[in-house]
């Protein structure tokens, strides 16, 4: 028995270490009489094997060379997808283009006679489409997929852009039983790879090639790495979660340096965090934008009208600028149109914006960085080595005596020193022109959080009247924002609203600071809600959680996986006060409840009190991070529960006999 | 000389300030409710040179008052290869309508309209979104683009999108005295003007200030209230080809003689093969089940917008060979196969989706209709066909294409028939629970739940994995802390299909204790809470666009020696539009017993019958949050 084990093993290293790509056009027949997946029977696809190789070729050019080949057993039509194949290819001109050749394909399917046959993807039906200015991309559809077939293609890639090496996405959305990438980098060439996800390499071979490299007289070894993993779970997107990149196995390849074959020269990308800084502050598209304070020179006065102190006048810029220049939708951390032309015209992208901010708080004095940060669904910043590519978007800072104040003037809403949700992850590069750069952990100045105070009165005719007073701040004062400005007006929103809640009538309302971001948006109603027909009953049931009620646990699934991104922080308290009709009392009052999550992670707090004329009764709820571990999941599932059984309960009313 | 030129340039000049402005302060102030933006001035020109050669002319002028308004800013030009721009331009005022910018095609951007599911399309858009960042400002802009048939004329309807107000905008079709066209007029209370214009013949259809629509919840098809001109052709000419219809008959007729004959021929093993499967089958309609189902074990769907402007099926026997195909492909396929054990078919033009929108009656046109689906015109009955879904039971439309009226394309020209209705009554949602409410609060049982008529489509035809229908049917319940011991779908596919699903299962907390007391939902599984907003002033027709009937019957066994303390549920509704009953009884079984009934009638109602929709969807919503709570029986 051991000896068996032992050749067996013996026999899946050989092949382990020895495997490359497979033949194309041949079909194991066990492969098509499979029906479902041993290790993941829900699995409506899965990849029985597939095989990339990437080189940078010696030719005019360079050109990056990358092979894909693949062969998936289709179970079920649920997978027919996985024959439509779309492959994006990047340009940037006539002149640099990636390309697309060599598409074979061929699908292995059992027809209704219960013969094998074989069916190839006809060259003439792969197409091209020109979708932007950037990109293409290549499509083709496998011939006659049956439930149960096997497809399998390839095709070569042709990249002008050696200098991008191909990364290679060890899971996708389908299990894999092997996956394996073979990299071919030349001598002259300096990548550094780095591993993603939760899975570890089966295999991660090097390997010299000798002189597999020439071009304008140099002649180098290449290493050849060989990386495989076996038996890939797919990934399963979870509700409430963060960018799947953080999570998905992958290896990705980094330029570090690289000598020029032609002249010998070489270019250091990135290496340390001083180069980068070196680089930045010299790059014609951040650094050089940064300098060009004079351009505000003459506008600043008007800007910060007589303003002496250094906070106000950051206020009237980030205000000014936030209300001059719109944002095109376009992130990224280098600015596309420079200064000029994004002050010219008015618009312009993240970069444009938050840099034309940088430079002009720095032209009054002010002490302002960049903020280089990687947004939520773009995923977390690797720290194994200095990379620039792993930001895509920036903010700035003001430095204000012994505060700093993070800035992103890109939407008209957002109030001074707040950032979008999407910066908020991770950490973030600072750079400054002057300084060093240096991390900082991108944690939200503020929380989500709203008080309600209703002060309502029980009337003989079975309607509460009274007032509800909305106080919302941060994230939730932002979002309302948002909310009333998709209306023409105030009077819109208010009549939107009141419509929207069929048993409330709203008769009289005032709402406060739409338009002064850094205040607390404050909104009055008087209202009138139909509680009961009418009051003949001797008992009442009141639920005094009526206008924020929750029925429904949002976390319904048993185990989580991935770490659960609830966006912000949140507060919410409310306080009901509601008066009764003399000949009613209260026979029945709620039990008060405290519940909190582990780490102070959050807590629901509910309070009861008597009044002479009637009761008080109020509830927190305070979620305080932004982002649960998934071994916090059951606290956070249970706490839900909590608050959901505890709003089941009414208040009862009696009626004075 | 230079005199000349100089004074021709003073003439421009002058000619440039004379123009209209624009200020936003000169719109009609009943103009501003509800708006975010207002057309100052629409103009189109539609003119058809000769039948290959029509130019569309587009000139307008929009004041956008707000954010919201941007959209109306934005600029988006469709072309393909039969399409071309022939150019664009603008300029950008700002609020006194001092113009502050201009723009050209050059500053457009470019990009294909095709959408990712889709395999092949050819059109493409031209983008432009001026950036303007003071309110309110005006954009000028017109276009011209060439395009290279007369079969196809955009509709024009002045009022098409909420918050736009529209103080003039103007449709012009100009032609030569010998082309012909109908036109259809739909809520135009003008006359058109048919004067002729320099020798061409010339239609002038105009509309003047139109107050800003708001969205209202349950309105009906745009085209029941807003202004609607569509023209179409006598003779024309599209890629090609040639031909001429006044109806629907003759539209019907140039489809199945230019676009579908020859189509359907077949390999002759596949010939044969139809025959070997259907021989054995003596009812011709059991003949084209076993067909249909065949071709849809065998192929798939995929969106494939080529072809004569996407009018024109692949050859039958190609869709054989590589087993897809888009809608017209699947289903002339389809009628090829039929046609091989001589099932006569007809190729039928639809306009699909959820909103039911019927082919006009009275005025035929290539422009209406978006799906084709297979009609089989058996003696005692018609089948229809859905071709591009692999798992939709033989015979059955479901709500993509159900009941409004399409064309047939037949070798005897266009028929305009209707497709099925799945009514009130037809399209029920039967539930039957029996659980036990344990003494710490938990609920444990079973449940049984069948879908007919349209509701059939709420379970998946093929049930996936179990595991995936749990979590599914976990997001589906509003049921707290449901845990799911087993779950089973089982569709019966006929033409009136049944799906019945079956669950066994257990909620821990369902009901809550307090005070002695437990405090639970009545309404298991099937609660209503998406009253829709109230409108004042509505404007136009309640409209519902399928009706169904929903029977939930839940027994409670709960703990022993325990009575329902509240004032018993008893609900009944009954309206036009719906009718509902709710009630919770107890026996002395320790059993409650909890029954709900609600049935929606589809339909239109006047607009003043709104109000009371909302109020019985509210009534509605309020019986199904009604709470048992059981005290302890003395």
């Amino acid at each position: 028995m051991k000896k068996l084990l032992l050749l067996f093993s013996a026999v899946l290293l050989s092949q382990l270490l020895y495997a490359q790509d497979f033949p194309y056009d041949s079909y194991n027949l066990s492969d098509l009489e499979m029906k479902s997946y041993e290790k993941d029977k829900t699995a409506h696809a899965v990849v029985l094997k597939e095989f990339g190789k990437t080189w940078i070729s010696s030719g005019d050019g360079l050109p990056l060379y990358h092979e894909y080949h693949v062969k998936i057993k289709i179970f079920d039509s649920k997978a027919f997808d996985e024959g439509n194949i779309t492959i994006p290819i990047h340009k940037s001109d006539n002149n640099d283009f990636e390309q697309v050749r060599d598409v074979v394909g061929v699908t292995y399917y059992t027809d209704e006679q219960g013969n094998v046959q074989r069916s190839y993807l006809d060259p003439k039906t792969v197409v091209t489409e020109n979708r932007n200015k950037y990109w293409d991309l290549v499509k083709f559809a496998m011939p006659n997929l049956r439930n149960g077939c096997v497809i399998e293609y390839k095709y070569t890639l042709q990249s002008p852009y050696s200098l991008t090496f191909r990364d290679w996405d060890f899971q996708g959305t389908i299990p894999k039983i092997y996956s394996e990438y073979e990299a071919h980098i030349p001598g002259v060439f300096n990548f550094k790879a780095s591993l993603r996800g939760f899975y570890k390499l089966d295999k991660n071979v090097s390997e010299i090639e000798h002189e597999c490299f020439s071009a304008g007289g140099t002649k180098c070894d290449c290493s050849k790495i060989t990386y495989a993993m076996k038996d890939v779970p797919a990934f399963v997107k979870e509700d409430y979660m963060t960018a799947p990149k953080n999570f998905l196995s992958a290896i990705n390849f980094e330029l570090n340096d690289y000598i020029n074959p032609y002249n010998g020269q070489k270019t250091v990308k990135t290496q340390t965090w001083a180069d980068i800084d070196y680089n930045m502050k010299h790059h014609e598209e951040f650094g050089v934008q940064m300098r060009k304070t004079s351009v505000f020179k003459d506008k600043l006065p008007a800007i910060t009208g007589g303003a002496t102190d250094n906070l106000e006048k950051a206020k009237a810029i980030y205000h000014y600028i936030q209300s001059n220049l719109k944002h095109n939708r376009f992130i990224g951390i280098y600015s596309d149109n420079g200064l000029r032309k994004t002050l010219d015209t008015h618009s312009g992208s993240t970069a444009d914006i938050n840099l034309a901010l940088v430079t002009a708080l720095k032209a009054a004095g002010i002490d302002a960085e960049a903020v280089l940060l990687s947004t939520r669904d773009h995923g977390f910043i690797s720290k194994l080595y200095p990379a620039i590519g792993d930001f895509n978007y920036v903010v700035a800072k003001a430095n204000i005596g012994d505060k700093s104040y993070m800035l992103d003037a890109t939407d008209a809403l957002m109030p001074f020193g707040l950032l979008p949700e999407e910066c908020i992850n991770d950490q973030g590069r600072v750079m400054s022109l002057d300084k060093p750069s240096y991390w900082i952990d991108m944690v939200a100045a503020q929380k989500r959080t709203r008080t309600h105070i209703m002060n309502l009165t029980l009337q003989t005719n079975g309607k509460l009247t009274g007032k509800l007073i909305y106080y919302s701040n941060g994230y939730e004062a932002l979002e309302k924002r948002r909310s009333i400005k998709k209306f023409n007006s105030i009077d819109e929103y208010v009549e939107n609203l009141d419509e929207k809640m069929a048993k409330v009538k709203i008769s009289k309302y005032d709402i406060k600071n739409v338009d002064s971001l850094e205040n607390s948006l404050i909104e009055s109603y008087d209202v009138e809600i139909d509680v009961y027909n009418n009051m003949d009953a001797g008992r009442l049931a009141f639920n005094p959680y009526m206008l924020h009620r929750m029925t429904d646990n949002p976390f319904k699934l048993e185990d989580r996986t991935y770490p659960v991104d609830m966006g912000t922080a949140t507060d919410t308290r409310i306080v009901l006060t509601v008066t009764l009709p003399e000949q009613y009392t209260v026979e029945t009052a709620p039990e008060n409840k405290a519940t909190g999550l582990p780490n102070q992670g959050g807590r629901f707090i509910t309070s009861y009190e008597t009044n002479p004329d009637g009761f008080t009764f109020s509830h927190i709820i305070q979620l305080n991070k932004p982002i649960y571990s998934s071994d916090e999941y059951p606290y956070l599932k249970e706490f839900y529960n909590t608050i959901i059984k505890a709003e089941k309960a009414d208040i009862i009313f009696k009626k004075k006999s | 000389m230079k005199y000349c030129g100089l004074f021709l340039i003073c003439m421009f000049a002058l000619s440039a300030n004379a123009q209209t402005t624009y200020p936003a302060a000169t719109i009609p102030k009943d103009l501003l409710p509800y708006a975010s933006a207002v057309v100052r001035n629409m103009e189109v020109v539609t003119e058809v040179k000769d039948l290959s050669n029509t130019i569309n002319h587009v000139k307008e002028v929009v004041t956008v008052l707000n954010k919201n308004g941007d959209s109306n800013a934005d600029i988006v030009v469709w072309y393909n290869k039969s399409n071309r721009i022939k150019y664009i331009k603008g300029v950008v005022y700002d609020e006194f309508g001092k113009p502050v910018g201009k723009f050209f095609e050059r500053n457009f951007s470019d990009y294909s309209a095709a959408s990712d599911a889709s395999l092949f399309e050819d059109s493409r858009v031209r983008h432009y979104k001026p950036s303007v960042v003071n309110y309110p400002y005006t954009v000028e802009y017109e276009y011209e683009v060439l395009s290279k048939q007369s079969l196809n004329f955009a509709d024009w309807s002045p009022n098409e999108s909420t918050g736009t107000a529209v103080e003039h905008s103007s449709y012009q079709f100009i032609c030569k005295p010998d082309f012909n066209i109908r036109y259809k007029e739909m809520n135009y209370t003008g006359k058109v003007n048919s004067t002729p214009v320099t020798g061409l013949k010339s239609y002038l259809w105009e509309a003047n200030h139109i107050k800003a629509l708001r969205s209202e919840p349950y309105s009906p098809d745009p085209e029941q209230y807003q202004t609607v001109v569509k023209v179409a052709p006598e003779k024309f000419s599209y890629e090609g080809y040639t031909g001429s219809f006044t109806n629907w008959n003759e539209l019907g007729k140039w489809v199945y003689d230019k676009l579908l004959t020859g189509r359907t021929a077949l390999q002759p093993q596949t010939t044969a093969y139809m025959h070997s499967l259907t021989d054995t089958i003596a009812d011709p309609k059991m003949k084209a089940k076993a067909i249909y189902e065949y071709m849809q074990r065998k192929s798939r769907y995929i969106s494939v917008q080529i072809g004569i402007g996407g009018y024109q099926p692949f050859m039958a026997s190609e869709v054989d060979r590589v087993s897809y195909g888009d809608c017209k492909g699947l289903v002339n396929y389809t009628q090829a196969l039929l046609k091989a054990v001589n099932i006569p078919s007809y190729y039928c033009v639809v306009q699909a989706g959820n909103l039911k929108k019927s082919l006009l009656p009275d005025f035929a046109s290539m422009a209406q209709g978006n799906h084709i689906i297979l009609c089989l015109p058996f003696k005692s009955d018609t089948t229809w066909l859905e071709c591009t879904s692999k798992d939709i039971p033989f015979g059955f439309l479901g709500d993509f294409t159900d009941d409004r009226r399409v064309l047939a394309c037949t070798a005897d020209g266009g028929k305009l028939l209707h497709t099925p209705k799945y009514t009130t009554a037809l399209s029920k949602q039967i539930r039957k629970a029996n659980v036990t409410l344990k003494e710490d609060g938990q609920l444990d049982g079973s449940m049984t739940t069948t879908f007919e008529g349209w509701q059939y489509e709420n379970r998946p035809n093929i049930p996936g994995d179990n595991t995936d229908e749990i979590k599914n049917a976990k997001k589906r319940y509003a049921i707290n802390n449901l845990e799911i011991e087993t779950l089973e779908l089982k569709p019966v596919k006929t033409i009136n299909p049944v799906n019945n699903e079956q669950m066994k299962f257990g909620a821990r907390d369902y009901a809550s204790l307090s005070d002695g007391r437990y405090f639970f939902m009545a309404n298991l599984a099937n609660r209503y809470t998406s009253v829709p907003r109230e409108v004042r002033n509505r404007t136009t027709n309640v409209y519902i666009n399928r009706g169904y009937t929903d029977v939930d019957e839940v027994v409670y066994l709960v703990p022993v020696g325990y009575k329902i303390e509240n004032i018993p549920l008893r609900v009944h509704i009954d309206k036009p539009f719906g009718r509902y009953t709710a009630s919770v009884s107890m026996n002395d079984k320790n059993q409650i017993i909890y029954k709900r009934k609600l049935e929606v009638i589809d339909g239109t109602y006047p607009a003043d019958s709104y109000a009371e929709l909302v109020n019985f969807y509210q009534q509605v919503a309020d019986a199904d949050d009604y709470k048992i709570a059981l005290v302890k029986a003395n």
